[in-house]
């Protein structure tokens, strides 16, 4: 396998993904925090939106020269294109596999995880019989407090 | 040409994921979860191979390598941003 880079196109691929990773990432919280967002983090996201926006319009005219802001020799079409199609089919199969991965865990029966637990404990419990216990021990808490209260009335009575 | 870059990356992603997830599901998973989770890392791992040792004869090795580079730009501009926007939401 050959894994020399100095044949690699890095201006062509890594630079101009990178621009268009910080565009989409910023387009895309822009977007939720505007929505979403209230005062002045409802302000910050219409600032990310704007620069998301600035900047994948910048490296689009760039690459396909259709504004006219920019030189469109910085990147070369044919090259942006092979970037763009291989980090979407990348992505595109991040996904997929997540999708794979949901499925297999769906399918395969889990209840054996649940058979380790020991739940033993919990079916010998008499939940009624626990409930009063709880109920005596509250009455039986309210009760002293009620007679300390008492002995300090009759204390500052005297 | 860019039907076998769709496929090589598409594999990549998969490898990816198949990794990271199998990784996870085989350390916190437990009986056949766990089970489960060493089959992705197998998974992963074999298809890591056929990218590595088959894959390159099938896909042009010059053009798959310069897609990784373009994906782990994407993915680090992508870091980039999202830290852009913590540091524009924490600041505030």
């Amino acid at each position: 396998m050959d894994m020399s880079t100095h044949n690699l196109d890095i201006m062509a691929f890594f630079v101009s993904m990178l621009i268009v990773g910080i565009g989409v990432a910023l387009l895309a919280t822009g977007i939720f925090t505007s929505y979403f967002g209230a005062g002045k983090s409802q302000k910050i996201g219409f600032v990310l939106l704007f620069f998301g926006a600035v900047t994948l319009t910048l490296i689009i005219d760039m690459a396909f020269g259709t504004i006219g802001v920019m030189p469109d020799d910085v990147f070369l079409r044919p090259a942006f294109e092979d970037a763009l199609v291989s980090g979407v089919s990348a992505l595109s199969g991040m996904v997929i596999g997540m999708f794979v991965i949901l499925f297999v865990l769906m399918k395969v029966d889990t209840v054996e995880d649940l058979e380790d637990l020991d739940l033993d404990d919990l079916e010998d419990l008499d939940l009624d019989e626990e409930l009063k216990k709880l109920e005596e021990e509250l009455k039986q808490d309210d009760d002293g407090e009620e007679a300390e209260n008492d002995d300090g009335n009759s204390e500052e009575k005297e | 040409m860019n039907t076998e870059l769709i496929i090589s990356m598409g594999l990549v992603g998969v490898m990816l994921s198949m990794l990271g997830m199998g990784l996870l599901i085989a350390y916190y998973g437990s009986s056949k979860t766990r089970n489960v989770g060493f089959t992705f890392l197998i998974v992963g791992a074999g298809l890591a191979y056929y990218l590595a040792e088959i894959g390159m004869d099938a896909y042009p090795n010059q053009s798959f390598m310069n897609g990784m580079l373009a994906f782990v730009g994407g993915m680090i501009g992508g870091i980039i941003g999202i830290i852009v926007f913590l540091i524009a939401i924490i600041k505030s």
